[in-house]
């Protein structure tokens, strides 16, 4: 349903910030994504979204109507039929914070209203009640009216989820959905993405190997653009080492 | 041994006061400045002030008009502007226009600034006759010229990432502006407007002296009348109106940045 293929992108200076990238997406995975700061697990999602300009390399992200989208060479109304069908999961502090809650959800399905009613009226009512039920699945309905600037950053984080489920899309990419929260509100983070998963496949980049191993299907290891993993969640000490770039140590 | 020297920095300032010095003798004695005129101006002074007095208050009754007229004057002023701003503001702002756009965008609004709203009043008053509307046309393009530079500015600076969101899940570029720029340079845009606001009530009543209708031209004609007592009605007319908005533009810009923290 996800196929990526060999993405390479230079950065200036020549250095090679996507070296290959190639994996593909089944139906039913939850995928997490580990590797150091910089070594390319964001940058893989925003080419999978078209937000990021590739070199070369190839994304193909088959639709609802089967029909295959090579995302990375796509442009215009193409491009937006496949972003519509892609569910980004920002971290929560990239909501539009001087909007409510709800507006931020509503934003979610803003590709499948025209830009002419965007500005008259913006989304009908029978579309606000659908965003306060993707709320509801994240347990922050009551949040609703309130103005996204005075929530909490595990709370931003649910609303931010709270949109992708509203977009009903196909795939979910979550960037670094737990990087800024303690453990109790990460781990709740990753118990509203894992039931998603069963329906939807979703991708996430991640910095911890212990949450990994606890919820995903399936784990990819990034070093330096490469895919240096990809298999199971139960990663050992050699794969670890392997991904983040620690030379064993040999103790007698 | 070190920069710092006591005398180096008493020698130069004394260069700089001895430049000065020069410089407004130099354009006192250009200009035919002699003490007789100042010492003729004022004699005459005392007399001249009590002319005004006392004012002719059974003419407060003609002054509402005109300070309608001005009020209104500033007002669709400040809303032409703020429209005709957003726009050109995209066009100004790094991360929404490209180059080939933003730059020659960017110098018009400084040639447009450079231009003071008394000259662009005797284009518009060629093209529209004498009257609130040419005035109407100066203020909004001298809106446009600090508006559009400001909001530019305000758009370069939004989050990035926030923008990048709200393109992710389709939208397209108009509405990314909307629900991802838009509300993030709000805050900056009401209160540079009201500021604007502000700034032309006051160069209403200058444009009314010259030509553009409303209280200032009151001030102006009943000076050339020689009824300087009824100048001083009109006089008190803008000043209530200039202190008024003032008020009301300061006080909301207030509540709106409180707001922010």
């Amino acid at each position: 349903m996800l196929d990526v293929h060999a993405l390479v992108k230079t950065v200036a200076g020549g250095r090679r910030v996507l070296d290959g990238v190639t994996f593909s997406v089944k139906p039913g995975e939850f995928i997490g994504i580990l590797g150091s700061s910089g070594a390319g697990k964001s940058l893989t999602l925003r080419a999978i979204t078209g937000l990021t300009e590739i070199d070369s390399g190839e994304v193909r992200f088959t639709g609802a109507d089967q029909s295959i989208c090579r995302v990375a060479h796509a442009k215009g109304a193409e491009l937006r039929a496949a972003r519509r069908q892609i569910g980004v999961i920002f971290q929560g502090l990239h909501l539009v914070k001087r909007l409510s809650v709800l507006e931020n959800v509503m934003i979610g399905r803003l590709g499948y209203i025209s830009p002419l009613r965007s500005w008259l009226y913006g989304f009908t009512d029978a579309e606000a009640r659908a965003a306060v039920g993707a709320l509801e699945q994240v347990e922050l309905a009551s949040f609703a009216d309130r103005l996204t600037a005075t929530l909490s950053g595990g709370e931003m984080q649910r609303v931010a989820i709270a949109r992708a489920i509203f977009q009903q899309p196909r795939l979910y990419l979550a960037d670094e959905p737990i990087a800024s929260l303690d453990p109790r509100n990460a781990e709740g983070i990753l118990k509203l993405l894992q039931p998603l998963a069963k329906d939807t496949p979703v991708i996430g980049t991640f910095h911890q190997p212990d949450f990994t191993r606890r919820f995903c299907t399936r784990v990819i290891g990034i070093r330096a653009g490469r895919v240096v993993y990809d298999g199971s969640p139960q990663l050992s000490h050699h794969d670890l080492n392997e991904i983040y770039g620690i030379r064993e140590v040999q103790t007698a | 041994m070190t920069a710092y020297s006591a005398s180096r920095r008493l020698l130069r300032r004394a260069a700089i006061g001895a430049i000065v010095v020069t410089l407004f003798l130099a354009a006192a004695l250009r200009c035919d400045v002699r003490p007789e005129i100042f010492r003729q101006g004022l004699g005459q002074g005392p007399n001249f002030i009590a002319s005004f007095f006392p004012p002719l208050w059974s003419a407060a009754g003609e002054m509402v008009t005109p300070v309608l007229i001005t009020i209104v004057l500033a007002t669709s002023a400040t809303l032409l502007g703020l429209f005709l701003s957003f726009p050109v503001g995209l066009a100004a702002a790094s991360n929404v226009a490209p180059a080939w756009l933003r730059q020659p965008v960017r110098v018009l609004l400084g040639v447009e600034r450079a231009v003071p709203e008394t000259i662009l009043l005797l284009f518009f008053v060629v093209a529209f006759g004498l009257g609130p509307l040419a005035g109407v046309f100066s203020l909004a393009l001298g809106s446009i010229g600090m508006l559009g530079k400001l909001l530019g500015d305000a758009m370069e600076e939004v989050d990035p990432a926030v923008v990048d969101s709200v393109r992710a899940a389709g939208a397209t570029f108009w509405q990314t502006i909307r629900y991802g720029l838009l509300p993030q340079v709000l805050p900056a845009l009401a209160a540079h407007t009201l500021f604007r606001f502000d700034v032309n009530v006051r160069n209403s009543v200058v444009l009314g002296a010259i030509g553009a209708g409303g209280i200032g031209e009151e001030i102006a004609h009943s000076m050339g009348m020689i009824q300087y007592e009824r100048a001083t009605i009109a006089v008190l007319g803008s000043l209530l109106v200039i202190y008024t908005a003032e008020a009301v533009s300061g006080r909301l810009r207030r509540r709106l940045l409180g707001a922010e923290a």
